[in-house]
């Protein structure tokens, strides 16, 4: 079965944060070439590696993967002021 | 920065290493029939260089041969993917070769594998693996953020 390609935002958030490919692999205890292969999006993680990932940012699980093309933060932050605007 | 060899270089590398092991084999052979002329010295100590130097550079210096003979407690879950897909190609490719040398040496009658050609087979066993890794891998430098 060929599973579906998923989109993340590990790089952003990565370089966002200054941290290094290395400090990160560390982290979710992976080789650094796997963090090359999520980053690039060639390799779709288990639940457990996107777990520990989301652990790791501190963000929940759909900010960070999505089966679909992901939208840049800025434009998802713009979009969710304007929702609590509304709401108001 | 720290270099680490392409893809594109790994697969000259490999093709390098298992081609100069089908030369090494051919010039022992034919030296051995020819009673060893200076040429065909020169042309297998040439053969043997290459295979080494390429061997390193192939397998020792990407870390592969490393990485298909660990433990599986020390490899992350991509890696245990590489490692299992490397030794089920690995297997059936083997396997072809073996055929072929086997229906070769009895369609030509020839006498039966001797000590050489059994250590190029077994080369060719424990290598397999690895050089299917290394043709299929994309590596990235540790400092390239």
């Amino acid at each position: 079965m060929k599973s579906r390609k998923l989109y993340n935002r590990i790089s952003v958030l990565r370089k966002e944060r200054n941290i290094s490919r290395k400090e990160l692999a560390e982290s979710i205890g992976v080789n650094i070439q796997t963090v090359g292969y999520l980053e690039r999006e060639e390799y779709n993680p288990s639940l457990d590696l996107a777990f520990k990932i989301n652990e790791y940012f501190g963000l929940p699980i759909e900010l960070i993967f999505s089966p679909e093309p992901l939208k840049p933060l800025s434009e998802e932050i713009i979009e969710l002021k304007n929702k609590i605007g509304g709401e108001k | 920065m720290k270099k680490q060899n392409s893809r594109k270089q790994n697969r000259v590398w490999i093709l390098l290493n298992y081609f100069s092991l089908i030369a090494l084999i051919v010039f022992f052979y034919t030296g051995k029939y020819f009673q060893w002329p200076i040429s065909l010295v020169v042309f297998e100590i040439g053969s043997v260089v290459v295979f080494l130097i390429s061997f390193l550079k192939a397998f020792i210096k990407t870390k592969y041969w490393k990485m298909v003979h660990t433990s599986y407690k020390n490899l992350d879950e991509r890696e245990m993917q590489v490692v299992l897909n490397a030794l089920r190609y690995a297997y059936s490719i083997f396997t072809i070769v073996c055929l072929i040398i086997i229906y070769a040496f009895a369609i030509v009658e020839y006498h039966p594998i001797d000590v050489l050609l059994a250590a190029g087979l077994l080369y060719l066993a424990h290598t397999l693996p690895a050089a299917i890794a290394a043709w299929n891998e994309k590596n990235i430098s540790i400092d390239d953020d």
